[in-house]
């Protein structure tokens, strides 16, 4: 076959296509002379995504406070890269997280309060404290008061760190007119503009790969799973370019619940970066006009207001967990939790109890990170993290209810029945206040899809 | 002004072009098939008779069935204004399944592994049977409770029986419906889903409960009607002939409070006040009181009201023995 008509081949069996991929883009910065050519920048952000997922999986392995405070303050040397580390299978270009960029976690965290957690806490003092209550644990597990630190950690990072900067910084008060001007660079010697990095970095916080758009939800879900080294490896060089090539965080929610078929988070939100970024590079250097900020502000919305539903789906889907494991646990409590350790029963009701700190870890995680887009929640906010709570309602009938001189106080006379009533009331609230619509694990729609088949009782009609 | 017209407009049409309403054109197109075959079969009429019969202008252009299409296009107004504020089935269902969170005896999701065919042939049926059972309950009240006789004098004050009967209802016999309704349809539907879980469906056929399109595509509309189809008397003692209604709308004495049924016959066995259909030709309404309920469509809205009114105030007013005569007794009605 000539090399002409390879060429063509490729390029009609490949859906991708330019429009599609996020960069490169030429510089358009007035009076640069260097020797770049690409003005897409967002290494700092993949940097605090490999911190992120090496934090969890530190926190994972039972390590050290000093190691898994190096991954949420950043450290000096070499900070070796604990997720995603290379295999057979999926290889990776990154082994130190330092050489992609040295930058920490805890810097950008949401310094707003977080009354959902207990301690009247700032979310970057929330997340301190949970690093440093998870190293006084075995692997992150907190039996006692139902916690699993690395869910807790994770999920509210990737909200209160990536979400936070993304949709109450970059993509907000950024996008003004005096506020990194598109006629500037971003800083002093950068050859990028103002505008068109703000943006990079609410791209890198996103966290999809900048072809991500040209493939199908699973293809996007199992690239961050490393089970999809060929479609990973855009540019064929036999390593995935952690870079530009992986799948991050919020990005990887989206694709999953995009795989269900309801909806399309994950390209809704990668175009609208690709889109506003076109918009700011046809700027060429100057100052956005009024029709090109109004362009990339309806872009930052859409992006917000998509974000934001990726996360109230995964509070629904999580809830659903929740709610499930409630009976799971139920199930194994015919007095096996006060057998001895070691019995068949105890470990069966351990097991029980373990998955269901899992999934409510998830679940304040990921409905700790809707407090973090600078947008007050008000009412919607506070019935949210009253279902929730600060903690479980364990099988003896107490629930974390607030913090007192570094440790957790709790409420007794919990009823774990009610709890998964409140699992329900969630899931009701996702639905009517966020419109979500993938509905993963949805433990409602059971009785709304049989009313509506049975159509509405509101009748004049005798019999 | 228009907006609303416009939705009142959409929900009166609904009710012609909706299979989940007993007045869709299907099911009338299928009533008057089955009312031709009956005539032509039966009772030995020829085609042309027969269709001459079942269209008689004396019983589709008369007042009564005038009063029947004035009743339906107001009601429909009433209820547009008051459907927002009334409670759905989805809110009762939803907190019928919260509070059996709350109970320890029945545990959640005790038959989740019944399987997806038994756990909806379980749903429709059961609410088949419980709903029929309720209008049952609830038609038997309106006859036997005073107070709530005088509001449905509405329907038995109709003269001529025509499908548009089933919409000749006062607005507050129509609340009782539909809280009855809600009621029945939340209930059912949180108990099901409390213990099968999600997997809980409604058999259909086009999106239809399979049972309401085999009950009105056999010819429910003839229920109100002057076609008076029978079944055979074993039948008849399981389901609820179109004859064995019109009987029950019979002012005749003898027919009083019989058959309260809607498709089933068993419940009026059970509770005595079965009786099958006959042969004689009957005539409708509710005797003496006809003339002057009916005297106006303004009348028949307003002496239900004013009734009750008087009820009430006798009982506010009256000593300690007449507030006990105003109770609700139960009691045959008495014309």
């Amino acid at each position: 076959m000539s090399t002409v008509a390879s060429i063509a081949l490729v390029s009609v069996a490949s859906p991708a296509m330019a429009g599609d991929v996020y960069g490169p883009y030429p510089i358009t910065l007035k009076g640069y002379s260097g020797d770049k050519t690409n003005s897409v920048s967002y290494s700092g952000q993949v940097g605090r995504q490999l911190l992120h997922n090496s934090l969890k999986k530190a926190i994972g392995s039972g390590a050290s406070l000093d190691v898994t405070m190096s991954y949420f303050n950043g450290a000096d040397g070499e900070l070796p890269l604990l997720d995603p580390k290379s295999s057979d299978s999926f290889k990776v270009d990154v082994t130190d997280i330092n050489t992609v960029s040295k930058t920490n976690l805890s810097g950008k965290a949401y310094k707003g309060s977080l009354p959902g957690w207990p301690g009247n806490m700032t979310g970057k003092e929330a997340l301190e404290s949970m690093i440093t209550m998870a190293a006084a644990t075995e692997k992150g597990y907190d039996a006692e008061h139902g916690y699993d630190y690395v869910q807790l950690v994770s999920k509210f990072t990737m909200g209160g760190v990536f979400y936070h900067q993304a949709c109450d910084n970059y993509l907000d008060e950024k996008m003004n007119a005096d506020n990194k001007p598109n006629d500037k660079p971003y800083k002093d010697g950068a050859y990028y503009t103002g505008k068109e990095h703000s943006w990079d970095e609410a791209f890198g916080y996103w966290g999809a790969a900048a072809h991500g758009a040209t493939l199908s939800p699973k293809q996007n879900y199992d690239i961050t799973k490393k089970k999809n080294m060929r479609d990973a490896d855009a540019n064929g060089d036999g390593l995935v370019n952690l870079k530009s090539e992986m799948n991050y965080a919020h990005a990887y929610y989206a694709a999953g619940f995009d795989k269900g078929g309801n909806t399309n988070y994950y390209n809704t939100i990668t175009k609208a970066f690709i889109d506003g970024r076109q918009i700011i590079t046809d700027a060429k250097g100057e100052k956005l006009s009024d029709a090109q900020r109004r362009g990339v502000k309806r872009h930052a919305r859409t992006i917000c207001s998509n974000w934001e539903k990726v996360i109230a789906e995964a509070v629904f889907k999580y809830a659903g967990s929740v709610y499930s494991n409630i009976e799971a646990v139920k199930a194994t409590m015919g007095g096996n939790m006060w057998k001895v350790n070691g019995s068949a029963e105890k470990t069966e009701h351990q097991a029980a109890l373990r998955k269901y700190a899992k999934y409510w870890g998830e679940l304040a995680g990921f409905s700790l990170s809707l407090h973090a887009s600078g947008v007050n929640l008000g009412e919607i906010g506070v019935k949210m993290d009253r279902l929730v709570g600060m903690g479980p309602v364990m099988p003896d009938g107490t629930q974390v209810n607030g913090m007192s001189n570094g440790t957790y106080t709790v409420a007794s006379g919990k009823s774990m029945d009610g709890f998964a009533v409140h699992m329900l009331k969630l899931q009701n609230l996702m639905v009517e206040e966020f419109g979500v619509e993938a509905r993963n694990n949805d433990k409602i729609s059971g009785i709304s899809n049989l009313a509506e088949v049975l159509g509405s009782g509101n009748s004049a009609e005798n019999d | 002004m228009i907006e609303w017209i416009d939705i009142i407009w959409s929900d009166l049409a609904s009710q012609f072009f909706n299979p989940k309403k007993r007045l869709f054109l299907g099911y009338l197109l299928s009533a008057s098939v089955i009312a031709t075959a009956w005539l032509c079969l039966i009772k030995r009429h020829s085609i042309g008779s027969a269709i001459s019969t079942f269209f008689d202008r004396k019983i589709w252009l008369s007042r009564s069935s005038r009063q029947d299409l004035a009743s339906f296009l107001i009601n429909r107004v009433i209820f547009f204004w008051l459907r927002p504020v009334l409670v759905t089935q989805l809110a009762i269902a939803t907190l019928i399944f919260e509070l059996l969170h709350q109970q320890t005896m029945i545990p959640l999701g005790l038959f989740e592994g019944a399987g997806y065919w038994t756990a909806a042939l379980g749903f429709t049926l059961f609410f088949f049977l419980f709903d029929d059972f309720t209008r049952f309950v609830v038609h038997f009240a309106l006859h036997r409770i005073p107070a709530l006789w005088d509001f449905h004098k509405f329907h038995h004050s109709a003269e001529t029986l025509t499908p548009l009967t089933v919409t000749r209802t006062h607005p507050v016999e129509g609340l009782i419906f539909t809280a009855r309704s809600a009621l029945v349809q939340g209930v059912t539907i949180a108990g099901f889903v409390f213990l099968f879980g999600n997997q809980v469906d409604l058999l259909t056929i086009f999106g239809v409960n399979i049972f309401v399109v085999t009950f009105h595509g056999l010819g429910s509309n003839l229920r109100h009607s002057h076609i008076a189809i029978r079944y055979p008397q074993a039948v008849e003692r399981l389901l609820m002939s179109p004859a064995q209604h019109q009987l029950h709308h019979s002012q005749s004495e003898k027919h009083y409070d019989r058959n309260f049924g809607v498709a089933l016959s068993v419940w009026d066995r059970m509770f005595g006040s079965f009786h099958h259909s006959v042969s004689e030709t009957l005539s409708f309404g509710i005797g003496k009181e006809t003339a002057r309920f009916t005297g106006s469509i303004w009348s028949m809205y307003w002496l239900p009201v004013s009734s009750l009114a008087r009820r009430i105030t006798r009982a506010l007013f009256a000593n300690t023995r007449q507030v006990a005569s105003a109770i609700p007794r139960f009691r045959a009605r008495n014309y």
